[in-house]
C-alpha cells in the first residue's frame, strides 16, 4: 500500500470512525432509509469539505449500463474530520475527482439519487466500514493531570 | 514510519475497533468520564472564576453528542404546559430532531413529550437554524460544541463555537427592562448578571420570538424571561440550571433539565497550529445555496436539484 493509498484508506475510516459522533447533526437521519442501502462501484466527480456536513458527488453505472450522477452527505462536520487530523486540502485530495471507489448509500426516502453515505471502499478492495452502528463509547481520559 | 502512516494506522484501528468490540447494553454503566479530561477535577479552584472555553460535547468538539453528564440537547425532560398561544406556536414549528414523527419508534416513548417524538426530513421542516438564522437563548447553550466564557470588567461575553455567535451578559449593575418595556427584541436577547454566592445568575428577556428554545421546535414568545444559574462545582465542571419564564407561551415556568460543560484548555481546539474556537458559523453559502439545494432539499422530497441562485 503505497502512501497515496493508506493517506486515502485513512481517510474514509476517520469518516466512519468520525460518524458517530456527529449524527444526527441536522437531522439528517431522518430523511435517510437504512433499510435500504445499496452498494456500487463509483467514481468520485467532487468532494465538499464544509460545513454543516461534506457532501461527496460521483457517478456510478447503472444496470442498464447508464451513468446516473449520485449526491451523498457524510455525517461528521468538518471539524470532526479536523479534530481527527483530517484538514480540507488533505481530505479534497483522498478524495480528488476521478478516484475509484465503492460506497454503500442509505438512499432518501422520498426517492432521488440522493443519499447517506454509509460504506466505502477504496479501490483495493479493502473493507472500511463494517456497519452503521455506533460503537462504544470511548474513555476518552488523558492520564496526567493538566493545569491551566 | 511518516507521521501521515502513523495518523493512518490509528484511523484503521478505530474502525477495525468498532467491529470488534460490542455496544454495551442500554442502560448499562459505562467506563469513563465521557468527556475529554484533561483536568484532575479535584484540583483547587476559585468558584467566581469562570473564564475559559468549556464544553458539553463528549469528544471535546466538533458536533454530535453531549457528553454523558451533561445532560441531553433538549431543555427539558419535563412536560410543558402550554397555553393555548403557546400550544399554536408549537404546532406551527416543524424540527427535524428526535424521533420520526408517527415511526413506530415515536409511538414506543410514550413517556416523552410529543416534542421530541415529531421529527420530519430538514427539507419539510421550518428550523430557523437551518437557514443560518441566529441560535439565540436557550438553544445555542444547549449545542453540544463549546462555549468560551470572556470575563471582561464590566461584562461577561459567551462565545459559541458553532454559529459562532456571541452573547453579552452585563454585569455592570444596570436595570434589566420588563419585556413589555423591551423596544426592539434581540436574536441573542438582553441580559443581566450577579454573584448569588459562588453562583453567576443571569436573568436575560428581550428575545426575537422567531428562535426556538431547542432544537425539538419548543417556542417561545416575546415575553420569555430566562434564568440561568451557573455553578463551578468542581475544577473542571460548571453546572447550568434553568428555568424558562412566558406567561404568553407557557401556562407556569419551565425548569431545564440541570446541564454541565467541561474545562478544555485554551489550546485544545487547534487548526494549523492556531489555538481558539474554530470558525463555525453558518455561512448560507455553504448551508443554503450549497448543501440545503444539493443535498438536504432533493433528500427530502424526491425533486432534483434546485438551479444555483443568480
Amino acid at each position: 500500500m503505497n502512501s497515496r493509498t493508506l493517506s486515502r484508506v485513512s481517510f474514509l475510516a476517520v469518516l466512519i470512525a468520525a460518524a458517530p459522533a456527529a449524527f444526527a447533526h441536522h437531522g439528517t437521519l431522518i430523511a435517510y432509509d437504512r433499510g435500504k442501502q445499496w452498494t456500487s462501484d463509483a467514481v468520485v466527480t467532487s468532494f465538499h469539505y464544509a460545513n454543516p456536513h461534506p457532501q461527496i458527488f460521483f457517478d456510478i453505472r447503472n444496470a442498464q449500463g447508464s451513468v446516473e450522477h449520485w449526491s451523498a452527505e457524510l455525517l461528521p462536520n468538518p471539524a470532526a474530520l479536523l479534530r481527527n487530523g483530517w484538514t480540507k486540502a488533505r481530505s479534497t485530495e483522498a478524495l480528488k475527482a476521478g478516484t475509484p471507489v465503492k460506497v454503500t448509500i442509505a438512499p432518501a426516502r422520498a426517492g432521488g439519487m440522493v443519499g447517506l453515505l454509509m460504506k466505502i471502499t477504496d479501490a483495493n478492495g479493502t473493507e472500511l466500514l463494517k456497519d452503521d452502528g455506533v460503537p462504544p463509547p470511548a474513555d476518552l481520559s488523558t492520564s496526567p493531570a493538566a493545569t491551566p | 514510519m511518516r507521521p501521515i502512516h502513523i495518523v493512518a494506522a490509528i484511523a484503521l484501528a478505530a474502525v477495525a475497533a468498532r467491529g470488534v468490540l460490542a455496544q454495551p447494553a442500554p442502560g448499562a454503566p459505562r467506563p469513563g468520564p465521557g468527556y475529554p479530561k484533561i483536568y484532575d477535577s479535584s484540583l483547587p479552584f476559585e468558584p467566581k472564576d469562570i473564564a475559559g472555553i468549556w464544553t458539553p460535547n463528549g469528544a471535546g468538539y466538533g458536533g454530535g453528542g453531549r457528553c454523558r453528564d451533561c445532560g441531553d440537547r433538549g431543555f427539558s425532560l419535563d412536560f410543558p404546559q402550554f397555553t393555548p398561544a403557546g400550544q399554536a406556536a408549537f404546532d406551527a414549528n416543524v424540527p427535524s430532531y428526535g424521533r420520526a414523527k408517527d415511526s413506530d419508534d415515536a409511538k414506543a416513548h410514550p413517556e416523552e413529550h410529543i416534542g421530541r417524538r415529531r421529527a420530519q426530513p430538514p427539507a419539510l421542516g421550518n428550523d430557523p437554524y437551518q437557514t443560518c438564522n441566529p441560535m439565540g437563548m436557550p438553544r445555542a447553550i444547549l449545542y453540544p460544541d463549546p462555549v468560551e466564557f470572556l470575563v471582561l470588567k464590566d461584562r461577561i461575553l459567551q462565545h459559541f463555537e458553532w454559529g459562532y455567535g456571541l452573547r453579552t451578559i452585563w454585569m455592570d449593575g444596570r436595570h434589566l427592562p420588563k419585556p413589555e418595556e423591551i423596544d426592539l427584541p434581540r436574536w441573542w436577547g438582553y441580559a443581566v448578571g450577579r454573584w448569588d454566592g459562588n453562583t453567576l445568575v443571569v436573568t436575560s428577556t428581550g428575545y426575537d420570538d422567531r428562535t426556538w428554545v431547542d432544537h425539538f421546535g419548543y417556542p417561545h414568545s416575546d415575553q420569555m424571561v430566562l434564568e440561568e444559574r451557573y455553578t463551578r462545582i468542581n475544577y473542571d465542571s460548571l453546572e447550568l440550571k434553568m428555568v424558562l419564564t412566558d406567561p404568553e407561551y407557557y401556562a407556569k415556568p419551565w425548569v431545564a433539565q440541570t446541564k454541565r460543560m467541561h474545562l478544555l484548555p485554551a489550546n485544545y481546539i487547534q487548526s494549523s497550529g492556531w489555538s481558539g474556537l474554530l470558525e463555525d458559523l453558518c455561512a448560507p453559502v455553504d448551508e443554503v445555496d450549497t448543501f440545503n439545494r444539493l443535498i438536504r432539499d432533493p433528500a427530502g422530497t424526491g425533486k432534483p436539484a434546485a438551479p444555483p441562485r443568480r
